[in-house]
């Protein structure tokens, strides 16, 4: 039960969604940009949050795209993880998807309520982040396309009252070889323990995380000693374990050093993985 | 010829259930009924400064706002220590402190948020272990200041010690010295929830002239009924208590929790009905527990594999109040040993009161928990034996001469047959030894095999009752005070019935809703006992109702009652069966041909009160509390990656001695579900506190059960000895599938590991930490 009101309001275009956050915002609303919901949702249930509005993008046709043309795939903002998956497009991120709670949440959960939401995993990410792909915003000066990586560092960092429009994914990334591993504290459909997803490009291997550290992360140190073809598999992974980002995360689904111990058997089937050809 | 025992007929309650049509608690439409919410402690031990509730009271649509103060009873089935809204000081972190009621959820929820409470913390004890050390904070300043409910129950002033119990038989220290093998164990496995699928609500309603109206998921209509008159002094005439279908109980819904808030509610807006439903993360956190427990265990035997002799401690973590918690150290104390044959005993169970969440009963009565320690060093024994862990098992297992922990005489009828159901499962499970195996690179198979036994732990002088009415079709209604929750004990009682009746057991409906004002009382739908304690009464309204059948028979049939025979719902002379009555003729009085009015209309009663039972013995705990034993023997079969520590489970087994099987499939499933609480309790749920007593994240994001497609293979056998003193034999079973599924699954880790594992739960992070810290 969520104990308060609040607006709803579904605008049909980009600017209407941006000019009703101004709006509310203004009125001291505290609006919510809403797509699929399970957060907001749960976290009002909870107490967490107290949104005085939500602003539903799952009208603004340019949200729901879903196409791939010559040079990327774009995928709107407010597909649904299943739509992802089952579209077939970017078998990693297809991968990512199916993995992030169950069926029925799958269907309601969407690619920038994955992206922009406060639960730290944000799993679909790491594909994005191994295959150079851009996202395109709107917000105060209107449309802007830019780097994923340029406005995402764990979590996304937007201007006030932007909202992601679509995610675009370079034609190279997605048949490349890739890899993707999740491993839970037991049930299979939870939180990740350890996710790791990798891309086999240009003779390199791109490797992404997610659950080990506060936030999900690719890092170019750690790539870097993983493609060190002077060392052995066993001292790369040893190596890159010590190359964190941050701090290994220590919650109640799992401790600090459990995480570093399941990242590192992780690394070891991935590299035995490589040894084998490319993934 | 069987008419209903033995077959696999459907739930009486499936239908309703499958179709979503079954209506619960808070599914019962309601007019004019007020909401009420809880705002709960934030500390685990701690005094109350100031409560500040006038911003709630502010709330345009607050009815009442509610805290301790208001409500100066105690309240607990064995002693009273447990406040409704925490008076003064809090015990545990999510105990009750304030309770708004308004004109609706949203605006109870929001007054809640409103509420301003200042607690000046006071050191938590978080473990049997801290709460029994020198200078421990004392959880209850005064445990043996409480008025008792019943006469077997022992707090210890100036200790944490809510209940004490001792069992001894010969002289274990010396059997020990003598022994050629000896291990011992130390235990201490963490408290978990029962998360039954409908969350604990119940609502109440006092009408103008006092009588109370209470609707409620309980598994104890009459236990409130007896608890609400008592604490409040209302005529328990003037309560009437109301049970639609439970979704689920695992015993969570035994204590009298809610009901008691809901009533405080009402009286609170001048009687008006009142709904309390809990959320999630409050059922886990505020609403009773299972129970944690540390344990200690010395185990010796001699050089052929007989266990000589055992001493066991135990320690049980109630929490923060004893509800039923010092009757599962009782419980624990009488089935101390598991189903063995060991001569030379000394026992202690300790009930101890910490900052946790308070305990009450869960599937099996603490049997899951002492079971896993048991089992873990019988089968610690059996390796320094060079015993297969099997064979180790039937060498020992117990057996007609043997004697109980509490020296009851050991008969077949009384305790089973442990060494079959032993047999079987050797062989329902492929059973090889429980030797781990190697099946590829880092990938290891093994099994582990457990035992079970469980008496009860009944009041002495627990009773239960069945009322039968017809239908002018002739069918019978069938009228009892148990609770349908998903045990199947109602259509284990239609069978029963249908079998003494000799009908179809589908002329037997069955009314599932409980009214305390019209079913006859049945103690609690607790403890598997509906077929025994509900069954006997069924059985004795069966023959109530058929001796006046006869006599109905008899007048119009013009022959002596001797001669009249009932089946197949007909009544005739067993010298001329042809000559016969239909039940719809002869239900309500027999009219003759001539419009002749004979007999009288056939209404069935049949009462039971259990005998023979008696209190332990406080020096040697002689004495027997329940009627029987239930034995059974289980194997679960796991697949572990040695490098990544996780693994999967494959086959679970459980060859039970169900004493007869009343209906093959409904005691397949009421023991595979066992066997699946007992994989998901074991493999993954532990209730986690930090350091402050405070509990982490309650809730089903973090806490997982086993799901669905996870599950592993279920392998159910039967053993059939019968308990003579029982309904066609049968024994209780429906909550045993659960006992020794943690240990079966431990010693199977253990096995494929090569390392001994005796905690719980068994997540991959645990096990890779016990492995790394342990030494080679």
């Amino acid at each position: 039960m969520i104990p308060f009101d609040f607006i709803y309001c579904r605008p049909d275009t980009m600017e209407d969604a941006y000019q009703a956050f101004v709006q509310l915002q203004t009125e001291g609303k505290n609006p919510y940009y809403y797509a699929g919901g399970s957060e907001i949702i749960t976290m009002a249930r909870a107490g967490s949050i107290r949104p005085g509005a939500v602003i539903d993008l799952k009208q603004i046709p340019q949200c729901r795209v879903l196409s791939l043309d010559s040079e990327e795939l774009h995928l709107g903002s407010v597909c649904t993880l299943n739509e992802v998956k089952e579209s077939k497009l970017f078998p990693l991120l297809a991968l990512a998807c199916g993995r992030i709670a169950d069926h029925t949440n799958q269907c309601r959960i969407t690619l920038g309520g994955n992206l922009c939401g406060t639960i730290r995993y944000r799993e679909t990410c790491l594909p994005l982040l191994l295959a150079d792909a851009s996202v395109t915003l709107f917000g105060r000066q209107g449309l802007r396309t830019v780097p994923f990586t340029s406005v995402f560092d764990g979590r996304m960092r937007l201007d006030a009252g932007e909202f992601l429009v679509q995610v675009h994914v370079p034609r190279k990334a997605l048949q490349a070889p890739h890899y993707h591993i999740k491993q839970t504290a037991s049930e299979k459909i939870d939180y990740p323990m350890v996710t790791v997803a990798a891309l086999w490009q240009d003779h390199f291997l791109r490797v992404a995380c997610s659950g080990l550290c506060a936030e999900p992360f690719r890092s170019a140190e750690m790539e870097a000693v993983l493609n060190a073809q002077n060392l052995s598999g066993a001292d790369r992974v040893r190596k890159a374990v010590e190359l964190l980002p941050q701090p290994a995360y220590d919650d109640v689904e799992g401790s600090a050093e459990y995480r570093k111990f399941v990242f590192q058997t992780i690394l070891e089937a991935l590299l035995e993985e490589v040894t084998h050809g490319p993934l | 010829m069987s008419y209903a025992i033995g077959k696999a007929i459907q739930r009486k309650e499936a239908w309703d259930k499958v179709t979503g049509k079954a209506k619960y608690t808070d599914d019962l439409p309601g007019l004019d009924v007020l909401s009420a919410r809880l705002l709960t402690s934030t500390c685990a031990h701690g005094v109350i400064r100031r409560l500040d509730i006038s911003k709630a009271l502010g709330v345009r649509g607050v009815k009442a706002v509610l805290t301790g103060a208001d409500c100066p009873e105690l309240f607990g089935p064995l002693v009273l220590d447990r406040p409704a809204l925490a008076r003064d000081v809090v015990r545990y972190a999510g105990e009750p402190v304030a309770l708004v009621v308004a004109q609706d959820e949203p605006t109870a929820e929001l007054a809640v948020r409103l509420i301003e409470v200042e607690y000046e913390p006071l050191p938590a004890v978080l473990t049997p272990s801290q709460a029994l050390a020198e200078g421990a904070a004392l959880v209850h300043r005064q445990p043996n200041g409480y008025k008792k409910v019943v006469p077997d129950v022992y707090p210890k002033a100036g200790t944490n010690i809510a209940s004490h119990y001792r069992v001894q038989k010969g002289d274990a220290q010396k059997a020990l010295a003598e022994c050629d093998f000896v291990v011992r164990q130390r235990f201490s496995l963490p408290p978990s929830y029962h998360i039954a699928m409908e969350v604990r609500t119940a609502r109440a309603e006092i009408s103008a002239d006092g009588n109370v109206v209470i609707t409620t998921s309980s598994q104890s209509p009459y236990g409130v009924r007896k608890q609400l008159s008592e604490a409040f002094l209302i005529p328990a005439g003037q309560i009437q208590v109301k049970v639609p279908f439970v979704g689920g109980g695992f015993g969570g819904k035994a204590p009298v929790f809610l009901e008691i808030l809901a009533l405080l509610a009402s009286r609170s807006v001048g009687g008006k009905a009142v709904r309390l439903t809990i959320p999630r993360e409050q059922d886990m956190a505020s609403a009773p527990s299972r129970i944690g427990l540390e344990a200690d265990i010395k185990l010796g035997a001699n050089r052929d594999g007989k266990i000589q002799a055992a001493e066991i401690t135990y320690w049980l973590d109630c929490g923060a109040y004893a509800d039923i918690s010092p009757y599962m150290a009782k419980a624990a104390a009488v089935d101390c040993t598991g189903p063995y044959h060991i001569e030379h005993l000394s026992c202690d169970s300790y009930c101890v009161y910490t900052n946790h969440t308070f305990a009450t009963s869960y599937r099996s009565f603490a049997h899951e928990s002492f079971t896993f320690c048991i089992e873990r060093a019988v089968d610690l024994l059996a390796k320094q034996c060079g015993v297969d862990p099997l064979e180790f098992r039937i060498r020992n297992a117990i057996r007609p001469g043997s004697f109980t922990p509490t020296q009851v005489a050991v008969t077949e009828s009384l305790v089973g047959n442990l060494t079959q159901c032993l047999q079987q499962v050797k062989e329902l499970s492929q059973w090889d030894g429980g030797k781990g195996v190697f099946i590829k690179e880092d990938t290891v198979r093994a099994k582990g095999v457990a035992c079970l036994w469980k008496t009860e732990n009944p009041p002495t002088d627990a009773v239960s009752g069945a009322l039968i009415t017809f239908n002018p079709d002739g069918s019978v209604n069938l009228h009892t005070g148990v609770v349908e929750m998903g045990s199947g004990g109602q259509t284990n009682l239609a069978q029963i019935l249908a079998e003494k009746l000799k009908m179809d057991p589908g002329q037997v409906h069955v009314v599932m809703p409980v009214d305390t004002r019209t079913a006859p009382e049945h103690w609690k739908t607790v403890a598997s006992m509906t077929e025994y304690m509900a069954g006997h009464a069924v059985m004795r309204a069966a023959d109530d109702l058929l001796a006046q059948l006869r006599r109905n028979g008899a007048e119009a049939l013009q022959c002596p009652m001797e001669e009249i025979e009932v089946a197949n719902g007909r009544v005739f002379s067993r010298k001329n069966p042809d000559r016969f009555i239909p039940f719809r003729d002869i239900v309500q009085g027999y009219r003759s041909p001539q419009r002749e009015s004979l007999g009288e209309p056939v209404l069935g009663r049949g009462g039971f009160m259990l005998k023979g039972l008696s209190l332990l013995d406080p020096q040697t705990g002689k004495g027997k509390t329940g009627p029987s034993w239930t034995v059974g023997a289980q194997v679960v079969e796991v697949e572990v990656n040695v490098k990544t520590f996780t693994y999967r489970i494959l086959s679970a087994s459980t060859v039970m001695n169900v004493g007869k099987v009343i209906n093959p499939e409904l005691m397949r499933s009421m023991i595979a579900g066992g066997m699946s609480m007992g994989v998901s309790m074991a493999s993954r749920e532990a209730a986690v506190y930090d350091e402050q007593g405070i509990v982490r994240a309650p809730n089903l994001r973090t806490y997982k059960l086993l799901h669905i497609g996870q599950e592993p293979d279920y392998r159910v056998g039967f053993v059939e000895t019968p308990e003579q003193d029982s309904p066609y034999g049968v024994r209780s079973y429906s909550e045993h599938g659960i006992i020794g599924i943690p240990a079966a699954l431990a010693n199977a880790l253990s096995a494929a590991f090569g390392r001994e594992l005796c905690l719980l739960p068994l997540t991959p992070e645990r096990i890779w930490k016990a492995i790394r810290e342990e030494p080679k």
